[in-house]
């Protein structure tokens, strides 16, 4: 109690509830700007903290890293390009709503949904902590591979209209995802002797690329063909918060993506970016309109922007129970709090409780803080959308070439922009989903390796994915995600 | 008139010398940011900083184990603005086939740090000595499962070169990083993993972990009562280190300046502290002995990596 009680006043004190919001302001910035990712904003940040006393610095980090992800959605609602690969998923329905003329509304959820699973997190945190650790230290390479294809299974779901488009983009994605070293020999594959290519094509250039710049591209395209959609006018926002009735009829495909989002988060290597995905088209199940997903539904943007969020706890859960990264930003907080002189693992519920409880209570901070000035900002920002068309343009495409310059300073990541983003343009003009492209190029790599690596444990008998109980559930779980998504889809476009 | 505007040129010539440095210096790290490399890195610039007196500003360049970075270094004008830092990587790329380069074509400063490997197995699990996990692994070749950080990364070495000088046979497991492997360790997935003792220190402080040994020559201040398998009578020895370096061919004096500041912010105490906080062991060599050692390690490792890799 006296342990809680030190760590909750590290965790209120003035200069650290200062620390919080501005890192929640620094978030908010580089969580909207396209390329800038949170794992970017939070390892810059640490050594800065250094010089700030643990709790202070602490905070800071806690704060960067919470609104990042939420203020990654910002700019997927309104630009249909991720701010961070978290909110990959949110472009989906989120962009779809903006066109709708209801930008405030989507805004209003991401809010919401962000801040509901951000301290659902934190709450599995605290409640299941240890148990939940323990179980994602179960997953082995065999489980990595089928939780990858369960995540593949997805595939149907994000293809829009025509599945086999959308299985086509799905091959392309995994054929850019053979690009570079070899994960398993460490042989070059398609480099062309080029060093820029060893570690293959970087993922966050070919997002925005594909995202932002091809979006760009159509609409500069589509301006001139003059629109005979005759869709509202983006500039119509609506309102922003959402009403009582809308949350509560939400709640329950929250709650599922919550979940998915805790234990993806908990599972070290996969992060915010497939628990978005597989929360959005998991939560179809319990929605009440599934169709309506990727048309501009509420509840399939509520499914994303809780599932990022709540892998946080998840990530942190991991990360403070057995000293492992849960994810990317955790890898880099563990060196933080190592330099805070704690080190994390299960030592440090017995050495730095009190620490453990100033981490908790910033995480919940940290919801509020984005929370409150997430309204805000997030009316703030619809104002950009009534700007002339023209500019909007121009500085999505500056700020996404300085976003994807700034993640590896590189030149080359430039021209990877360019080329995905006349990719980008060339498959809305043919109805190509982009969504399969994206899912076989975050997960393909990790199924390729996973596989080869079980194989090697089992001597090359395909029966481990079988025979581990872990793993059989996620192949069934996969067969039953690929046949239903896919009779479904069958049925509502009449058999094509 | 001519003399006079001689002797104002040369005058001017020194004063820009002496006033060395004068504008901010470029600091490239081959690694992203908030692993080892950037930590250190960032560390050790901030201190220099306040020594110089001018800000060294950090930029990551990643790609190809660092070769993309380094390549950028070597080619770089020489003039003392642009420095960066270099892990055991810049003696193992050339040897790859990632990079044409190697320790001799950059004027090293100084060696920071080494991280030797550490054999460690579940804290659970029947060895308690060294000498029972390599009977073991004799008696059963080809059973035991070895994690490391990737295909022909220096942990991949520290494992191949157990095997070499231990006589035995495992089945080597890639990761893509340390992290994953040593999560892989725990979750009992594989048997062993030879990485850095930092990726281990979390698992052996809270009893999951037990490290039988280090791949050193001397024992760590970190983990006094772990011996070394050079005490046990194996010749072999791998660690990943860091140090610092410049393009070839900086100025005599703008070196100095330099080697001296960099020295200074070493034996400061913020950073002795960050570098045991982090597992690693302190190994200041100047820029001479560093070089030395550089190349004596990339001369192993032209030897070894062919070989290991098939290449």
């Amino acid at each position: 109690m006296q342990q809680f009680i030190q760590g909750f006043f590290q965790a209120v004190d003035p200069r650290a509830v200062i620390y919080l919001l501005l890192g929640t302001f620094s978030g908010l910035v580089i969580g909207t700007l396209p390329g800038l990712t949170a794992t970017m904003a939070v390892a810059i940040l640490t050594p800065l903290t250094f010089w700030l006393s643990p709790n202070q610095g602490l905070a800071m980090l806690i704060g960067v890293w919470n609104s990042a992800i939420f203020s990654g959605g910002i700019s997927a609602i309104l630009i249909n390009t991720p701010g961070t690969p978290a909110s990959i998923a949110s472009t989906f329905d989120g962009f779809a709503l903006t066109k709708k003329g209801m930008a405030g509304l989507a805004l209003g959820i991401n809010v919401v949904f962000s801040f509901i699973g951000g301290i659902l997190g934190v709450l599995a945190l605290i409640v299941v902590g240890f148990p939940l650790a323990k179980f994602a230290l179960s997953f082995g390479p065999a489980e990595y591979f089928t939780l990858a294809i369960f995540g593949l299974s997805t595939m149907v779901a994000v293809s829009g209209k025509s599945i086999l488009k959308g299985i086509i983009a799905g091959f392309l994605g995994f054929s850019i995802s053979l690009i570079g070293l070899d994960p398993i020999f460490g042989s070059e594959r398609f480099t062309f002797g080029k060093m820029e290519l060893l570690n293959g094509i970087s993922f966050v250039p070919v997002m925005i690329g594909l995202f932002g710049i091809g979006e760009v591209f159509y609409q500069i395209f589509a301006k001139r063909q003059v629109v005979s959609t005759g869709a509202q006018p983006v500039t119509q926002l609506g309102r922003v918060v959402p009403t009582f009735k809308e949350t509560k009829s939400l709640t329950p495909v929250a709650l599922l993506s919550a979940l998915i989002g805790i234990i993806i988060g908990a599972i070290p290597g996969a992060g915010a970016d497939i628990a978005g995905l597989v929360a959005w088209d998991q939560s179809k199940r319990v929605a009440k309109k599934p169709q309506e997903y990727g048309q501009g539904s509420l509840e399939g943007l509520a499914a994303s922007t809780t599932a990022n969020n709540a892998c946080l706890g998840g990530a942190l859960t991991t990360m403070m129970a057995l000293g492992l990264p849960g994810d990317a930003v955790t890898a880099v907080l563990i060196g933080a709090f190592i330099m805070y002189g704690v080190q994390p693992g299960p030592v440090m519920f017995r050495d730095n409780a009190s620490f453990v409880y100033t981490v908790i209570i910033l995480m919940i901070l940290a919801n509020v803080a984005f929370l409150a000035v997430g309204f805000f900002v997030s009316k703030l920002l619809t104002k950009f959308l009534s700007l002339p068309q023209s500019f909007i343009w121009t500085t999505i495409i500056i700020l996404s070439l300085i976003g994807s310059y700034a993640i590896n300073n590189s030149a080359f990541d430039l021209l990877i922009v360019f080329i995905s983003g006349f990719a980008g343009f060339a498959f809305r003009l043919f109805d190509v989903p982009l969504g399969p492209i994206v899912l076989a190029l975050i997960l393909g790599p990790m199924a390729e390796a996973n596989m080869r690596r079980a194989l090697i444990l089992s001597q090359g008998n395909f029966a481990t994915f079988f025979t581990r109980p872990i793993s059989l559930v996620l192949v069934i779980l996969s067969v039953i995600s690929l046949l239903t998504s896919t009779l479904k889809k069958k049925a509502t476009n009449g058999g094509r | 008139m001519k003399k006079l505007l001689v002797a104002f040129l040369l005058i001017l010539a020194t004063l820009l010398l002496a006033a060395y440095p004068d504008k901010p210096i470029t600091f490239i790290i081959q690694a992203a940011p908030g692993g080892a490399s950037d930590m250190t890195s960032r560390t050790i610039t901030s201190i220099a900083q306040e020594i110089l007196k001018v800000p060294i500003t950090c930029t990551n360049i990643t790609g190809a184990s660092g070769a993309i970075a380094m390549k950028k270094l070597q080619t770089s004008k020489p003039d003392g603005y642009t420095m960066g830092y270099v892990p055991v990587e810049l003696s193992m790329v050339k040897a790859l086939g990632y990079a044409d380069f190697g320790p001799q074509d950059f004027d090293l400063l100084m060696r920071i740090m080494v991280i030797p490997a550490a054999v460690t197995v579940r804290a659970n699990s029947q060895w308690k000595t060294i000498q029972e996990f390599i009977e073991y692994v004799k008696a059963h070749p080809g059973t035991v499962t070895v994690g490391n950080s990737g295909p022909g990364s220096i942990w991949h070495i520290a494992a191949l070169s157990f095997e070499k000088a231990t006589g035995t046979k495992l089945i080597h497991v890639p990761f893509d990083g340390a992290a994953p492997a040593v999560a892989a360790l725990m979750g009992g997935h594989i048997t062993a993993v030879t990485v850095s003792p930092t990726e281990v220190k979390s698992g052996v402080e809270s009893g999951q972990l037990r490290i039988l040994a280090l791949m050193s020559d001397e024992r760590s201040p970190l983990f006094p009562d772990v011996p070394t398998l050079k005490e046990l009578g194996y010749d072999v020895s791998v660690a990943a280190w860091g140090g610092l370096a410049l393009p070839k061919g900086v100025d005599p004096e703008v070196y100095k300046i330099l080697a001296d500041a960099f020295k200074k912010a070493y034996e400061s105490e913020t950073f002795q502290k960050f570098l045991s906080d982090r597992g690693m062991t302190p190994a200041y060599l100047d820029g001479e002995k560093f070089k030395e050692f550089a190349i004596s390690q990339y001369n192993m490792f032209m030897e070894l990596i062919p070989k290991a890799l098939g290449k």
